[in-house]
Formats: structure tokens, sequence, C-alpha cells
């Protein structure tokens, strides 16, 4: 697998190399896939040479960084996904470079063009396919063409007294008129437009289905206004051809991924290997099942996983939320009266519902404890039923999610630190990016930990890789968390100072987590961890 | 509800006392307080002669939502009303009256009524809104004829 987030930022220069193509399996860059991995860097950097942004060459570097860790199991014949993000409004302005291409077979308005494309669901070829047999139809259908001429002009009209018939309000001195002769007022098409703008469907008259150009659309409703269709419905496109394209799944994050060789992506589960792509805000995640990455697992354990937790979420909250276990025999325990002094129903055992000790030695303290509370997660998972072996694999998962939710505030905090840094003590941004580098390490590590959980969950416990796994896992832990509160640090030149240390655990929690992905694909390829529903 | 939705009802109710298409009567009905509600009318539709409709003034409830002319107006027949595009609810499908099909603010309260009409003796088949007639009308026509002269009888002029 190849990184490489391709910034289009100046499209005007890439025309040659980057093609929107809708629908087309078929013409996939064939030269990007199987080739040694040297040249095919090349191949897909090629695009980016003339950045002068830094931001750019980092993620370049970061990316070939990485090939090596790539290289530990992936050879030739392994697949390699290429990929292109975009925006929204980078896809339009592909459309628009497009345009101009097919502007000649058509001999049309680019605006009449638009429409016709819209109609058509962007698909070129359908469009191509009907144009070239019935013209005239198309024309029609799309409405762009009246049935019967009459000799009316488009555009905005002016008048000292004008009848509107939708708000059957007189004295209107503006209105707007299409080639069907349908006249309304100004203010009655503004308020019209303004609802359909976010559908993404051509909008017509609001007599007849005669099409209002993106032109016409900017004139009514002011200029710019075209736009916000043209994003409505180029997101409608996306969400259609969700093969070809995906959506980061990140929160606020409005890149979209486009594979150019999707025929590869059928390739990756035989190697235990998933999609991963990575958006130009650094969001990794999983192209094949749109969830953010979850190695060690693959989309089966993911799959599996998510279904289960969904099934039993619910229920578990609940149990997680309102009940103890019984200390001794593990019956789960709903409190139902306000005294702290509980005796199990099933064993008779009588404990403290605060520190879940046993009462006697407790003393007289039926409304308060003054002990702490023993930490559940030290010693070893009882393992008796399958329920409590899940509930105690799906609290770490969810503790993970939690604490990985908390790093995304961290990396904020983080960003103000480097802008107090540059400030205060006056270094230069480069300077400063061990930072988010570090960030970035610690929260792809504990995404890591996260779906690890999962595959531990799934395999089988007696078998020895399993305990190396497991082994592993607590290496990355403890590499996380000693990166996590090292990125508490607050004071400035104490961050300065430390630079070193914090490069050193950066790097080492990436190697943990690379160590600990391999160890979960190890178990996936020989089989000792097998996905399935219960 | 908006001073455009209430405006152009106003203006509705105007052109529709001013000429309205022979046999049907549309009005709007009375609030609790004795005032006229816009936003709710009541309608006769008079099936057409020479069809199996004709002996039958069909009432509608015609609801205006607060959006409206961006919004359709949405027409109910009493429940239970049997034609193969008429949901068990009584609500029309009819491709005028549908927002994301081929509703226009333009449309005005006379083509509904005209629409409506047309769709009582041409019903779709392709989108059936209720199981008996459209069961009825595929499959044995005759009695589809039967069940809706019975009902025409239900609702004579």
């Amino acid at each position: 697998m190849v990184y490489s987030a391709k910034m289009l930022n100046d499209l005007s220069g890439d025309e040659d190399s980057v093609e929107l193509e809708f629908e087309s399996d078929s013409e996939f860059n064939d030269d990007e896939y199987g080739e040694g991995s040297d040249t095919s860097d090349e191949l897909l950097y090629k695009n980016d040479k003339k950045k002068t942004d830094y931001l750019d060459s980092i993620n370049q570097k970061e990316s070939l960084d990485r090939k090596p860790l790539e290289n530990g199991y992936e050879n030739d014949g392994v697949p390699r996904l290429t990929y292109n993000c975009l925006t929204t409004d980078q896809i339009y302005d592909l459309v628009l470079l497009r345009l101009d291409r097919i502007q000649p077979i058509f001999d049309c308005p680019y605006g009449d063009i638009i429409v016709m494309l819209q109609k058509y669901g962007w698909s070129e070829e359908r469009l191509l396919e009907d144009w070239t047999e019935f013209e005239d139809k198309v024309l029609i259908s799309c409405g762009l063409k009246v049935a019967k001429q009459i000799g009316c002009s488009r555009g905005l009209q002016n008048h000292p007294d004008f009848l509107c018939h939708i708000c059957c309000e007189s004295n209107k001195r503006k209105s707007f008129r299409l080639e069907c002769g349908h006249e309304y007022c100004l203010e009655c098409y503004q308020h019209y437009i303004k609802d359909k703008l976010l559908e993404g469907k051509v909008i017509t008259c609001m007599g007849c289905s005669l099409a209002l150009k993106n032109c016409d659309i900017d004139a009514i409703a002011g200029e710019n206004s075209s736009q916000v269709l043209m994003r409505s419905s180029i997101k409608g496109f996306i969400q259609k051809h969700s093969n070809h394209y995906k959506w980061c799944p990140f929160v606020d994050c409005n890149c979209v991924i486009q594979v150019n060789n999707i025929s590869t992506l059928s390739e990756f589960p035989r190697f235990h290997l998933s999609p991963y792509v990575v958006c130009k805000n650094h969001h990794r995640f999983c192209f094949k099942c749109g969830l953010e990455s979850h190695a060690p697992g693959d989309c089966q354990v993911a799959e599996v996983w998510v279904k289960m937790a969904q099934m039993e979420s619910a229920n578990l909250n609940w149990v997680l939320k309102n009940t103890k276990e019984c200390p001794k025999c593990g019956v789960n325990i709903e409190k139902n009266g306000g005294c702290n002094h509980m005796t199990c129903q099933s064993c008779d055992y009588e404990f403290c519902w605060i520190c879940e000790l046993c009462w006697k030695g407790h003393g007289g303290g039926y409304y308060e404890c003054t002990r702490f509370k023993k930490d559940e997660n030290n010693g070893a998972p009882e393992t008796k039923n399958s329920l409590r072996k899940y509930t105690f694999y799906y609290k770490l998962f969810s503790e993970h999610e939690n604490s990985a939710k908390l790093d995304w505030a961290l990396g904020l905090a983080v960003e103000q630190k480097v802008k107090a840094l540059q400030e205060n003590i006056g270094l230069s941004w480069i300077e400063t990016q061990f930072l988010p580098e570090s960030i970035r390490a610690l929260i792809e590590g504990r995404t890591t930990l996260k779906w690890s959980f999962p595959v531990a969950f799934y395999s089988d416990p007696s078998h020895n890789l399993t305990k190396i796994f497991v082994d592993n896992q607590a290496l990355l832990v403890g590499a996380v968390e000693s990166l996590s509160q090292l990125l508490q640090v607050k004071e400035p030149q104490d961050i300065i100072n430390r630079k070193l240390e914090f490069f050193n655990k950066a790097k080492f929690v990436e190697s943990r987590n690379k160590a600990l992905s391999e160890c979960g694909r190890d178990l996936l390829c020989k089989g000792i961890c097998i996905a399935r529903t219960t | 509800m908006s001073s455009l939705c209430l405006q152009r009802l106003q203006e509705e109710r105007k052109k529709w006392r001013k000429d309205h298409p022979f046999g049907f009567f549309a009005k709007p009905t009375k609030k609790a307080d004795g005032s006229m509600n816009l936003q709710k009318w009541e309608a006769g539709i008079p099936g057409k002669e020479g069809t199996l409709w004709k002996d039958g003034v069909y009432p509608v409830v015609i609801e205006y939502p607060d959006d409206y002319p961006s919004k359709p107006p949405k027409v109910k027949f009493p429940a239970g009303f049997y034609h193969p595009n008429i949901y068990p609810s009584g609500t029309v499908c009819l491709s005028i009256l549908n927002e994301d099909q081929d509703w226009r603010p333009a449309i005005t309260l006379k083509q509904i009524a005209l629409g409506i009409q047309d769709l009582l003796n041409s019903p779709n088949p392709d989108s059936p809104a209720q199981e008996p007639a459209w069961r009825a009308f595929s499959k044995n026509r005759k009695e589809y004829e039967r069940n809706v002269i019975e009902q025409a009888k239900e609702y004579t002029k």
C-alpha cells in the first residue's frame, strides 16, 4: 500500500495527470500497481513536486518514512491502493476541467451541459449515449428546451406593476421569466430556490419543468448560490458512488477519498490487510468498511465486533451502569435501596457496595465508605463465561475509545502550545513540528490498541501466539501512556528541553504499534483469531 | 402561518369563487371559534361523465402546510377509499402532489381538483398505494368495476 494523500490545490497545473472518472472501473491506471516500490513512489509524487507548502512535504516525508514499515510484510504481489484526497469543491473543479473536453461534442453552453450532467447523475457515459441517439429528447427531458416556442426571452424583467401568481401580490417591480413564458416575482423565486439549493437536484421553473441554469440561479439568488447547489449535487453523487468515493468518517472532516484502482480492493482480505487511506487532515480510515483504522484486526473482525457491540451495548451499558458483580460469585447485582451493606442473593456473601470488600471488618459505616475502591483492571481477566469475557474486552475497548476522544482534545491543546512556543520562544514552525507528530503517533497507537481488544477477544486464548499478542498489547499500553503523560507538560521551555524525549517516545509508540499490528495479522493469517457471530 | 401562504390561499379562494369547473365544490373549513381556516379545505370531486365513477361526488379534505406554496398540499379521501392509488388512510398518491416529483408552486387548486378527477378513472398500476383495489384492478377487472360502481352509490350526487 502506498500512502499518497495527493493534494490537488493547484488543479489547473495537474490536469494531465488527474482525471475524474465517473463510473468507469475499467480505466484505472495499471502502471501504478504492481511495480517496484521506488518507481511507483516516483510516479505518485510527481504531481507534488512543485508544492512549496511545507505541510505537503512533511506529508511526503512521512509517507516515505513509513515505507520500510509497509515493506516489512508487503512484497510484490501485495495490493497497493492509489487514491486521491479531494473536497467537493475540488471535485467540482475537476468537473469543470472535464467540461472543456466534452464541450465540443455537445456544442452547447457550459450551463446546459452542467444541467444535463446533473440530471444524468454526473454520468458522462450515459448522457453521451443518449445524446448521440436522441439529442432533442435529452434536451427536452432535461428541461433545456421548450416543447413549443413562444418567443419569450429568459432573464430578469423590470415592470412598473407586476402581479405574481405565486404570492398573488401586485405592484412587484422585479420578476424572472423563462422561455416557457412563466414569470414570477423575484422574491418568490428567491424563496423557492433557497429551499431547493440543498437538495442537489436540477431546479426548475415554478410553473413547469424547464430548468434553471447556474447563471439564472446566481442572477436570482445572488452570486455563488449555484455553487451551493453544485456542492449538494456532488455530495449526492459521492453517496451514490460509494465504491469509488468515500467520505472521511471523522467528525467535521470534509475530505473525500477517490480510489483509482478499485479492483485492487478485493485483493486485501486474502492477506488479512485492510485498504487504509489517509485524508489530508491525517485521518486514517478503512476504505472498505468506512471505519477508522482498525488494525490489528481486519475488516471481518471489525464488522463482527461492531455488530456485536451494537447488539450487546444497550444491555451491557445498562448492566455496567446499574449493577456490580458480586465479588465472590460474580453474579450481577442491582442496588435498589440506599444502604451500602449488600448481601448477595445467590451466595449470601456480604460486602460493601462502594469498595466491594467483605463487610466484615468494615465497621459500622453503613452509608459511607472510607476505603479506596480497588482497581478492577489489574490482574488477569476471569473468563468464566462469554458475556463476562466480552464485557471485559468491551470495557477496555470503550475505555480506549474515550481516551482517543480525549486525545483529540489534547491535540487541540497541543496546537495552542505550538503557537505559544512560536510566539514566546521564537522558534520556527518546523522546530515545533515534533509536537503534532507526537500527538499523531499517540492517536494512532491508541486506535491500534483499541482495535486490538476485539482481536484478543476472538483469539484462541490457549495459543502461544495469543500470549505474545497480549504481551505486545501491554507494551503498547505502556508506550502510549508514557507518551500521553509527556504530552501533558505545559511549560513551553520545558517542552523544548524535552524535545528528544518526545521524539524517542513517539518513535517507541510507532514501533510498538507496528509490532502489535504485525502480531495481530499473524494471528489472523494463522487462523488463531477467527471472528464469528455468536 | 407565513403571510405568503395566507395571501396565496386567499387568492386561491377568490379565483375558485370566480371560476371553477362544473360539478366541483371547494370551501375552507371553519375553526372552532367560527373563523375561516384557510389551511384546511373541504372539496367535492365529481366522477367524469361516461366513466364508472360518474354517479358520485367524492369528498376530499385538502390541507395546506405552512410552507405552501413551496410545499404541496395534502389531499385526503375518506379512509378506506377504494382506488389503486389512494392509501388506506385516504391520502392521494399523485405526482403533482409530490414535492420530489411534479409539484410546482404555480399549481392552482383548480389544477389539483382536475388532476384528482382525472386520476379517478385512470389509475396508475405502477404506483400502487393500497392492496385490494390494486389487486382487483390488475387481476380481476370485473370485480374492480363492481366495487367502483358500488362505491359511487355511497357518494351519489
